[in-house]
């Protein structure tokens, strides 16, 4: 095969080359989905009910749910086959973040360049190919372009009847950051794949948000400044047995602009928060208790600007 | 000369064998090496691939062992490479990562390449290595990049490791092979030059002559005729080299890379008691020497009993 059949028709003019800003390689704007795969989607329901999420769509395919508040998506995902050959998980795990990118296809291909690994998806028959790239634990990393003129979910999706289709974020809520618990000694390894893939970057020490303050931060450029997002890398204690050592996606950061009026809100819908000597709720952040044996959500103080709506 | 028992266990810890050096299923290479005392052992990818019941089984077999996996060898002729050949060796790359990860093993080793499509342009083969270790990584692989000694371009650890540090990547760093290093005749100084954070495998062995100036001579050597570190008529380079690198603070792994047509035809247990001798030189007469202990006199002088792996377990 001649490596020329493999490029396509190079422009006429030289306007819309691939976007290839520096500091945005592949044209990220903050995060389309979370998604997470459970054996227990109506339990996992629950939790994400008490944190302010409405289950408003289901996948036409699959055993997939869609949850959502304000400008936040959440999938929750039992379908048997998407466990990779296992059962599906008692836990619930976050299995996958979809980024929102410029042109998800140019985004993918430059990823793959650069040394990503491909992930096979199987969408039936009318429903969107959305590429992929493994993330950290066996998780995947996807790539949406399609979220500003349509929304893929119009696609998947049907939506519940009766029920409001863009419910409003309780208290504020907006997406904040991801934290990514990985194995000793792995923090310039993973701060290497989020730079080198999606340009973003190491923040000083000093600045810390929210009262989890371990690890490195890392910010995701976003072509819409509101869109911008954390990735928290928090290794093990290094006294900690070997088990501790296992790297997946732990937590999802939601942003709001008053926590503890956040934390008021989300009590009244019944989540719990941590309430100890080491972690409690105040200005700068909360946290709450862990669910399912591995559902929980940080709060965050932040003024950011919601993103836009699907 | 007996030395504090701790940190002669800790030393022969750091050596393993691999299982190039022995014949036979892969369940036998590991039962006689752990029988030797060993508790690593370095795979190769015909470990997987050749096992008669699959390579699950061979995966199971080395749990079963308890011996820890060192690595995974050996992708050659990666870098350097463009289009479609380019696309092939990513294609190799990502099974031999897939397969070094079912084992459970961190490092794949990397020979240079030797081939005559690979350009020799530094900025082409770190670009190349990058992505190689960006493929590895989130899988939790170091990827350890080896100067082959008739490697087209890069055939000296010192140049691998020009392109290593030209490709900066925290999972990207040099292997060294002792017999690379003497074949070519590249100065032991060298080494003072790496970042022994950077060195992520540490080869070992020996061979029997003194020249090897061709590279057919260097290849034919080091694929039938290689010998355990102290059998050969390099010991006191491969003690130096091994001084060195702990004097340099590289604290990783060593592994006896020993092809040898001999070896492959003697019973298991007799190759890897001279293994166990080689482990024992090392950790006894060199390791240690720079290194004395607290209580190391009254050791010393409890007179010359013979330490042995098992003493110590």
């Amino acid at each position: 095969m001649s490596e020329m059949l493999l490029l396509s028709d190079p422009a006429r003019e030289p306007l819309q080359a691939s976007f290839s800003d520096e500091a945005n390689p592949v044209g990220l704007d903050g995060i389309e989905f979370i998604e997470y795969l459970t054996a227990k989607p109506q339990a996992l329901g629950h939790v994400l009910e008490m944190t302010g999420f409405r289950p408003v769509a289901r996948h036409r395919s699959r055993e997939v749910t869609l949850y959502r508040q304000g400008g936040l998506n959440v999938v929750v995902n039992a379908h048997p086959a998407d466990a990779k050959g296992a059962t599906l998980p008692e836990t619930p795990q976050i299995s996958a973040i979809a980024l929102r990118v410029r042109d998800a296809r140019a985004a993918y291909r430059q990823v793959l360049d650069r040394g990503a690994w491909e992930v096979p998806t199987h969408p039936e028959a009318m429903e969107l190919n959305i590429p992929a790239i493994h993330g950290a634990g066996g998780s995947r990393i996807y790539f949406v372009d399609r979220w500003q003129e349509f929304s893929i979910y119009d696609v998947d999706f049907v939506p519940i009847p009766s029920v409001e289709r863009h419910p409003p974020a309780t208290a504020g809520i907006h997406f904040f950051g991801i934290v990514q618990y990985i194995g000793l000694g792995r923090t310039y390894d993973w701060v290497e794949f989020y730079t080198e893939l999606f340009g973003m970057t190491l923040i000083a020490d000093e600045e810390r948000f929210g009262i989890m303050p371990l690890g490195k931060l890392l910010r995701a450029p976003a072509l819409h400044a509101g869109n911008r997002f954390m990735i928290q890398l928090i290794e093990p204690e290094p006294d900690a047995a070997e088990n501790d050592d296992r790297e997946h996606l732990q937590r999802i950061g939601l942003g709001v602009p008053d926590v503890l009026a956040a934390v008021q809100a989300l009590r009244s819908l019944g989540l719990e928060f941590v309430e100890s000597g080491a972690a409690h709720s105040g200005q700068r952040g909360a946290i709450s208790k862990t669910y399912l044996g591995g559902v929980l959500f940080e709060l965050v103080h932040s003024d950011t600007t919601p993103g836009v709506a699907p | 000369m007996i030395r504090d028992p701790r940190s002669l266990r800790r030393t022969i810890a750091a050596i393993g064998m691999d299982t190039i050096t022995l014949a036979g299923p892969l369940e036998a290479k590991l039962e006689a090496m752990a029988q030797a005392g060993f508790s690593q052992v370095m795979l190769k990818a015909n470990d997987l691939v050749g096992h008669p019941q699959g390579w699950e089984a061979a995966v199971a077999a080395l749990k079963a062992s308890g011996l820890r996996g060192t690595g995974f060898q050996v992708l050659r002729d990666f870098e350097g490479l463009s289009g479609h050949l380019h696309q092939y060796k990513v294609d190799i790359a990502k099974t031999m990562l897939e397969m070094c990860a079912a084992l459970g093993c961190k490092v794949l080793l990397v020979c240079s390449s030797t081939s005559v499509h690979a350009s020799g342009d530094v900025d082409h083969l770190a670009r190349d290595l990058r992505k190689l270790a960006m493929l590895a990584l989130p899988l939790g692989i170091r990827i350890a990049y080896e100067g082959l000694s008739w490697g087209r371009h890069i055939n000296e650890f010192t140049t691998a490791w020009d392109v290593v540090a030209r490709a900066d990547c925290p999972n990207l760093g040099v292997g060294l092979d002792s017999f690379h290093i003497l074949a070519a005749k590249t100065p032991l100084s060298a080494l003072d030059d790496l970042d022994p954070g950077k060195i992520f495998l540490v080869q070992l062995s020996d061979f029997m002559w003194q020249e090897t100036r061709t590279f057919e001579e260097r290849m034919a050597t080091a694929r039938t005729y290689r010998v355990f570190p102290g059998e050969g008529v390099h010991t006191a380079e491969v003690a130096e080299m091994v001084l060195k690198l702990d004097a340099l603070g590289y604290q990783g792994d060593y592994s006896f890379e020993v092809f040898n047509d001999d070896y492959v035809q003697m019973p298991l247990p007799m190759v890897c008691e001279r293994a166990r001798s080689s482990a024992l030189w090392l950790a006894e007469d060199v390791m240690l020497r720079g290194a004395p202990l607290p209580g190391q006199m009254r050791l010393h002088r409890a007179g010359n009993a013979k330490i042995t792996f098992e003493s110590h377990h």
